[in-house]
């Protein structure tokens, strides 16, 4: 039909339980390539997709994962907010079929807002494998007659059928009333929303607004702040208490031989949750990771310096055949390509990690080193909550930092905010494989792995520092669900891993490309114009500021004072600096090792030097991108310039004890 | 007595929640966890952290929550 196309654009929700396949179901709509992960926190900002069926237009929204609509934590309120301000047609509930009985709790709060809702199932091929049933005539009765359609996000099944609800559903509306509470409740509910209504008119959700008022919830209080209608009593506990004594009957009603099975899930966490063996496990399966990083990275790695050796080469020689100016083939050869393709030769490695990163999470282990770790992180005065963001800090800091948002107490997040930077990132890598395996030979791995602990025990302790310091604490608080553990989706993780290797991609192309042709044109310029002497330019005169300051630490170089300066742009620029300061077009080579490192053995430059110049760049001021993320998250400029003061005096502290303590023993 | 002096397999039943701070009480009733709700002890680790299976799903919870959970064990084939 022509007309569809004129048709309004609809806006359609994706809200559900953290862990109930929300995200995954999202993606195979729009193929949008977003991060999925398997525990709270993950869908911190709403992301957008769109899709079109049956020629129309359909605005879909992801939401962060919630178990409630109440205003306790970050993810409800945005949430929250979304659907009643961002005039959402119809709210797509997806919910985890195979524990039906905690996902309807956040349903039967969406039925209340009165908007239209559509039930999604899914993962309906866990509940067969388990022998369970679900009576799907009586479910949808139960729930004021709104469409309840199996999907399987995984096996990308009902799709269809679902968007199909979509269409015919949202013109059809919903009742507001699925629940119906005891005769006090509902009469309070009554009373309080003719207050409403006569103090603020006629209101769409006013049974919505009038429970919530009930509940004395904070946002809304703000919102109708008038006497009459703020209630006395807080409601809040007979509210919930009623909702679950309604899903009690729902379940009794629809759901056939619950948990008939053993279930696997049990059986692993017997080994992985051990108490004795689980850290254990865990170190093990980390160090698995860094170890593949490392050798299979390496491996991957040996085509990719080839590669660019060859491009290199040719690209040099098709400027001068083509008769290109001198300095614009030094921009483009030893600016650009030294810079970027030196870095590219690191995608590899970096590939690994997050692949090994992508595993565990979609596992479900993840969740269970908060568990597991819990123990230690009471220690430091933080739950082991706080741990997650730390380990996703091996891959990146910015999506680490913002996943402190599942912790719920501003203290706790700004502590770990703190010290997750400490934890290496994949940026940092780079600079770890190229001075290791310059300085250390057949130790290289182990250096690296040093320099992973070092993080590891600078954030612990901070930790622990800031815990002796401020007395309040939030150990033993610890309060995380455990997702049934899965084989990993390939789907899934290749948007996952595609998505990472493309931010990598990315900062070459940007970032780091930026970054190299500002240190080319610093290194081949000074007042006079292009100079041929590379230390009287620019690059040089602001490195020789820094040379006195960095001596102590062993790095009295101007080039390092550059290289470090650079680094804050993106930590793998130091590595890049360190191939356009020297002139090595291949930084990353055997070749190319060989020439920085004989270059720098020249200048006294030992194994000594360049472990602390890796301390120095694990400790120091993170990149550009985390700085702006931890500024945004804590809404607070003094903090982030605080926490950045701390970490360079830190850094350079550790350097310098390095360097001096290491001296008198080498 | 609390969940804290629980043993691993038993099954227990809610007789009230008792935490300084509102906030996870609330959180905990939205997982499910209320009066009278069943659960059963998954794992625990000496003096830390445990796992218990509530409604269906199963939930890390810290010391100090454990603490402030009372319960009754009540017999598994209940």
């Amino acid at each position: 039909m022509p007309n569809h196309t004129k048709e309004k654009e609809l806006t359609v929700g994706f809200i559900g339980n953290p862990n109930c396949g929300k995200t995954t179901l999202f993606n195979a709509f729009t193929g949008a390539n977003l991060k999925v992960a398997n525990w709270p926190g993950v869908t911190v900002e709403r992301v957008e997709g769109s899709t079109v069926y049956k020629g129309r237009t359909l605005r879909l929204i992801d939401l962060p994962g919630i178990y409630s609509l109440t205003s306790y934590s970050i993810e409800e309120k945005v949430s929250r907010k979304c659907i009643v301000e961002e005039n959402i047609d119809v709210i797509i509930n997806v919910v985890d079929a195979s524990s039906l009985e905690r996902n309807l709790y956040l349903t039967l709060q969406l039925l209340e807002m009165g908007k239209p809702v559509i039930l999604a199932l899914n993962m309906m091929d866990i509940v067969e494998e388990r022998g369970m049933e679900i009576d799907l005539h009586r479910l949808p009765e139960m729930l004021g007659g709104i469409p309840v359609v199996p999907v399987s996000a995984r096996k990308r099944s009902g799709l269809d059928v679902l968007l199909h609800a979509v269409l015919h559903h949202y013109e059809e509306g919903v009742g507001d009333r699925v629940v119906h509470y005891e005769p006090e409740l509902e009469e309070a509910i009554a009373r309080t929303e003719t207050a409403l209504k006569e103090q603020y008119g006629e209101l769409t959700h006013s049974r919505w607004y009038a429970i919530k008022l009930l509940e004395q919830d904070e946002e809304i209080i703000q919102y109708y702040p008038k006497g009459a209608v703020s209630p006395e009593i807080n409601y809040e506990k007979q509210i919930i208490h009623q909702k679950y004594n309604y899903i009690d009957e729902i379940i009794e009603d629809t759901l056939f031989h619950k948990d008939s099975k053993a279930q696997a899930t049990d059986k692993v966490d017997q080994v992985l949750t051990h108490p004795v063996w689980g850290v254990p496990i865990f170190l093990g399966i980390m160090a698995l990771v860094f170890f593949m990083t490392f050798t299979v990275g390496d491996f991957l790695k040996g085509y990719f310096e080839t590669g660019l050796e060859i491009f290199s080469g040719a690209a040099s020689s098709v400027l001068t055949s083509l008769g290109v100016a001198a300095w614009l083939r030094s921009l483009l050869v030893d600016g650009i390509i030294a810079g970027v393709g030196g870095i590219l030769t690191f995608l590899p490695n970096i590939f690994i990690l997050f692949l090994a990163l992508a595993f565990l999470e979609d596992s479900g282990y993840m969740a269970r080193v908060a568990y597991i770790m819990d123990g230690i992180m009471s220690m430091l005065g933080l739950s082991g909550k706080a741990f997650l963001p730390m380990v996703l800090g091996f891959g990146c800091t910015v999506p680490a930092v913002m996943a402190t948002r599942a912790l719920e107490k501003e203290k706790d997040r700004k502590r770990t905010i703190l010290i997750t930077p400490f934890m290496s990132c994949s940026a940092r890598l780079p600079i770890y494989v190229l001075f290791a395996d310059m300085f250390f030979g057949k130790y290289a791995m182990l250096a690296a792995y040093s320099l992973y602990l070092a993080g590891v025990l600078a954030a612990i302790g901070t930790a622990l520092v800031l815990s002796r310091i401020d007395k309040e604490r939030a150990e033993g608080t610890l309060l995380i669900e455990l997702p049934e553990y899965k084989s990993p989706n390939a789907r899934t993780i290749a948007i996952y891993v595609w998505e990472k290797v493309k931010d990598y991609l990315t900062k070459a192309g940007t970032t780091i490309f930026l970054a190299s042709i500002i240190l080319w044109f610093l290194l081949n310029f000074n007042f006079h114009g292009m100079t041929e002497q590379v230390s009287e330019s620019f690059g040089a005169g602001i490195g020789r500021i820094l040379e006195p300051i960095l001596k102590p630490a062993g790095l009295g170089m101007w080039q390092i004072g550059v290289a470090l300066i650079s680094g804050i742009s993106a930590k793998e620029v130091v590595v890049s600096s360190f191939s356009v300061l020297f002139g090595i077009g291949n930084i990353n080579s055997a070749a190319g090792m060989t020439e920085l490192s004989s270059m720098l053995s020249n200048v006294g430059f030992t194994g000594l030097n360049a472990y602390a110049l890796m301390i120095f760049c694990l400790l120091y001021t993170p990149c550009v991108a985390t700085i702006a993320t931890i500024k945004k998250e804590t809404h607070s400029v003094k903090w982030t310039l605080g926490m950045l003061l701390f970490q360079l005096v830190f850094a350079w502290l550790m350097a310098v004890l390095v360097y001096q303590i290491g001296g008198i023993f080498f | 007595m609390t969940l804290y002096e629980g043993n691993i397999g038993s099954v227990y039943v809610v007789k009230g929640i008792h935490l300084d701070q509102d906030t996870i009480t609330r959180r905990l009733e939205a997982l499910g966890l209320n009066e009278m709700t069943k659960l059963q002890i998954q794992n625990r680790k000496r003096g830390g952290a445990f796992i218990i299976k509530v409604r269906g799903t199963r939930l890390a919870i810290g010391k100090r929550i454990a603490q402030g959970i009372e319960v009754e064990e009540v017999k598994e084939d209940a």
